[in-house]
């Protein structure tokens, strides 16, 4: 803290870890209320949680609300969150993958000589 | 209202609704292939890519419906914090908007590192899924 370049790096960190936080219990929000209509409501809940801290300046306080607001958001996971088809963990994730290299697959079933 | 970023998603597919007969003249009047292009989209799977054009008029049409966003402002080259005036916050939210329009899941870090249109066109141009 003896230098603003340390301090400008600290505060740096806290607004990525701000934005991630924000982006994943945003997420979060949309896989719990799934309805567009309650979702609409709880982002806007989510985000008055968020403005109501945008004044506060001093580092070592915001990193305790930062601290304070990812343990809660681990409460607040989602069991079954949505996952995009095409992603690992979604329906169609190595559906129909390509056959690995070498394998050889032969289209003339029944015409062999 | 924050969440209303979320809103075009929901109206470009209610839009059709209202008199079915109606739209599908008006659109088939307009553009002779944008009804088909509407009905393709929710049964792709994946075949056709998205040219640059697209999404890009997609895009900025996701900006100009986000409550924030002044929609005069918005061009294929803002910069979302300095040209449109949104905050950090604010760009989360219009990164999100995007993932839905697009049917993209996009990593943290990744989300993080967009905030500008141009960086935004130059992901979902070149993601081979989206939608």
């Amino acid at each position: 803290m003896a230098t603003s370049a340390g301090f400008l790096a600290r505060r740096a960190a806290q607004k990525e870890r701000v934005r991630l936080l924000y982006r994943r219990a945003l997420k979060d929000t949309l896989n719990w209320a799934v309805h567009r209509h309650l979702f609409y409501q709880d982002a806007s809940d989510l985000r008055e949680k968020f403005e109501a801290n945008r004044d506060v300046d001093n580092p070592d306080v915001i990193d305790r609300l930062i601290d304070d607001a990812e343990a809660q958001y681990r409460n607040f996971q989602h069991p079954d969150p949505y996952i995009v088809p095409w992603a690992p963990g979604g329906s169609k994730f190595t559906r129909n993958p390509p056959p690995p290299k070498g394998i050889e697959i032969i289209y003339n079933y029944g015409k062999e000589d | 209202m924050a969440a209303a970023a979320l809103r075009p998603a929901i109206l470009r597919r209610i839009r059709l609704s209202p008199s079915p007969a109606a739209a599908a003249g008006a659109a088939a009047a307009s553009q002779p292939h944008a009804l088909a292009r509407w009905l393709a989209r929710p049964m792709s799977s994946h075949d056709a890519h998205l040219t640059r054009d697209e999404v890009v008029d997609r895009l900025l049409d996701v900006l100009k419906c986000h409550p924030k966003v002044d929609p005069s402002k918005v061009s294929p080259e803002a910069h979302f914090e300095k040209d449109l005036g949104l905050d950090s916050l604010d760009t989360v939210e219009v990164v999100m908007a995007i993932e839905e329009e697009f049917k993209l899941e996009i990593p943290d870090q990744e989300a993080d590192k967009i905030d500008s249109l141009p960086l935004a066109i130059e992901y979902v141009a070149n993601h081979p899924m989206a939608a």
